[in-house]
């Protein structure tokens, strides 16, 4: 699968940022097994874009395709099955079920489109350091503990494009090349592309292109 | 996966709408029983209905048979009414008889019999018909005087008999005039509602008027009419002014039936206003689970579960409820349907221990009712979520 982007610009934004963005306004083609670093400082449209590319805004002009198929024609119910085999997210906001478990969030991915059993899932967290969290509520578990559940739950299911909105910002740094660790071996498994926006700072990123939004 | 919801005022929706559907079932059940109830007391034959007519029989009238019996005239005189169809005489007999259970029952009376055109009759049956010569005479007998037997005769000693037993005793029917004395056989063949005699066929009784009485054509002191309507105003008007006196058991009847029949029809439609009304609360109550809901279906959607799946899974949900609800109430109908026939109507062989079909089939649309609001509700509020 590859994904193209066409003329991308989000409606708010004026002409003029196409001059100065590497991504905004361009022809970019992606495919799978690359890794997409985009550097995207406060204000660029980072979060604006990751939601454009898994299709929970439409507000943007150009063109955003996955093979030859037009984000924007999908209807709701051809983007479930896009967002259940192709394209996988890490929210900035992460968007846990508050009230169920930490176990109970990463079953209902899991069982949407089971990729790995549940004893992966077990073993992932224990990975990850939160293996003692599984029967909290996600809301009593710290902003670090709750974004290594994102990071897992993401990594749950088939995917060709893996989207992530600055996944390691509440977590320090032996815990993020760890999660940083899991997500290339999950990667290279399905041979997908991952597409990393974040501020400056991510350096054990091995990014195969960069690009300043 | 509904988590976040009252289960208290859940149960408060399924308990009103259960309540509604039950209020539905069970009037449109109890129509139907006042329906086939008041079908056999009607006197209603081919959407008529049929009335005897009497002379008013007053002080200055008594003792004058002229003033008392209808003429031809007068009973031309009815015919001709636009709102009568028909009109007959219920002819009597003209000389003496007697009736005698002669073996079986130590049972003997003096009798009068009378006719009426076959037409008027409710409850005639094939073997109704005589021959010159022919010794068996069928008797149609009026309910009431049957029962009147039954009521008296445990204080004469005599048994109190079924109308089946009755309709196999052969009664002797001694007719005496004109110097001549002859003895038949009846038999009692039906049993009349409408009609307060003892009926012969007519042939018989012209034939013993003749040979037993007087000859005379004889005049009727009871007159049957046929009309589309009983509670007709202008026949109640005719009536009074001719001092005439109506059989009014039947208008009465007739009248009993409509209030009874409009109780339940304002009955039934309080319950179609409540199912209307717990419908509206399950839907409101539907609206408000989903909203409640909205952020967790709304993650869900956007983790990639396809809103026709979601729809699908709550209406999985709820569609059981549906189900159990209805079917709770069609359970309770049917049984204040049997313990109604059984206590109040005593197994009344008109009414039946089981709801009718009518009930089964409202209870099926309630259900189908309920899933496809369900189903198109869900639905649109999903995709209302769905749209940013």
């Amino acid at each position: 699968m590859q994904l193209t982007l066409s003329n991308l610009l989000p409606v708010y934004f004026e002409k003029n940022r196409t001059q100065t963005s590497e991504v905004w306004g361009k022809e970019i083609v992606w495919q799978k097994e690359e890794l997409i670093k985009i550097v995207a400082p406060s204000g660029s449209g980072k979060s604006s874009l990751i939601n454009f590319l898994y299709g929970m805004r439409k507000d943007f002009d150009g063109v955003i395709r996955y093979n030859q198929q037009d984000i924007r024609s999908m209807n709701p119910e051809q983007l479930a099955p896009l967002r259940k085999d192709h394209v996988s997210i890490v929210f900035q906001d992460l968007r846990l079920f508050p009230h169920q478990t930490v176990a109970e969030n990463l079953e209902i991915k899991r069982q949407l489109n089971p990729f790995h059993s549940p004893e992966k899932v077990r073993e992932m967290t224990e990975r990850l350091g939160i293996g003692n969290k599984m029967d909290s509520l996600a809301r009593t578990c710290s902003y670090g503990e709750q974004q290594r559940v994102a990071i897992i739950r993401a990594l749950l299911q088939p995917f060709d494009f893996l989207l992530l909105d600055e996944p390691f910002s509440h977590l320090d740094d032996r815990n993020s090349q760890n999660a940083m660790q899991l997500i290339l071996e999950e990667s290279k498994v399905r041979k997908a592309c991952v597409i990393l926006a974040d501020l400056e700072r991510i350096e054990f990123f091995p990014y195969t292109r960069l690009f300043h939004l | 996966m509904q988590t976040g919801t009252n289960a208290a005022s859940r149960w408060f929706s399924y308990i009103g709408l259960g309540v509604g559907v039950l209020l539905l079932l069970c009037s449109i059940q109890m129509f139907i029983n006042i329906q086939q109830l008041l079908k056999e007391g009607s006197i209603r034959k081919n959407g008529f209905d049929y009335i005897s007519i009497t002379k008013s029989v007053t002080n200055e009238t008594m003792g004058q048979p002229e003033k008392n019996l209808f003429s031809q005239a007068e009973l031309d005189e009815l015919k001709a009414q636009p709102f009568i169809e028909d009109v007959s005489p219920l002819l009597p007999n003209d000389f003496r008889v007697k009736l005698s259970a002669g073996s079986v029952l130590a049972f003997s009376t003096d009798m009068f019999l009378e006719t009426l055109d076959n037409d008027f009759i409710d409850t005639l049956p094939p073997s109704f018909t005589w021959q010159e010569g022919q010794y068996n005479i069928p008797i149609i007998l009026s309910s009431d005087f049957f029962e009147i037997y039954n009521v008296f005769a445990p204080g004469q000693g005599l048994p109190q008999i079924s109308r089946e037993t009755a309709m196999g005793i052969p009664v002797q029917i001694i007719c005496e005039g004109n110097g001549l004395t002859e003895t038949f056989t009846g038999k009692i063949v039906a049993f009349s509602d409408r009609v307060n005699s003892v009926l012969v066929p007519k042939n018989f009784l012209l034939w013993s008027n003749k040979t037993f009485g007087k000859g005379a054509e004889v005049q009727a002191s009871r007159v049957f009419v046929k009309t589309k309507d009983a509670n007709n105003t202008e026949l109640l008007k005719f009536v009074d002014r001719k001092n005439y006196k109506l059989n009014k058991d039947k208008t009465l009847l007739g009248r009993n039936k409509m209030v009874i029949q409009g109780i339940f029809s304002g009955l039934g439609i309080f319950g179609l206003l409540v199912v209307l009304l717990a419908l509206m609360l399950f839907s409101f109550y539907l609206q408000l689970v989903i909203a409640r809901s909205k952020d967790s279906l709304q993650l869900l959607l956007t983790l990639g579960y396809s809103p026709a799946w979601l729809s699908r899974n709550v209406a999985r949900i709820f569609v059981p409820i549906y189900i159990a609800v209805v079917l709770a109430a069609l359970i309770i109908t049917q049984l204040m349907q049997w313990s109604f026939h059984h206590f109040v109507m005593y197994d009344r062989p008109e009414l039946t221990s089981i709801v009718s079909w009518v009930v089964g089939a409202v209870a099926l649309a309630l259900i189908l009712l309920s899933v496809v609001t369900n189903y198109r509700l869900v639905k649109s509020l999903l995709y209302g979520l769905y749209e940013k």
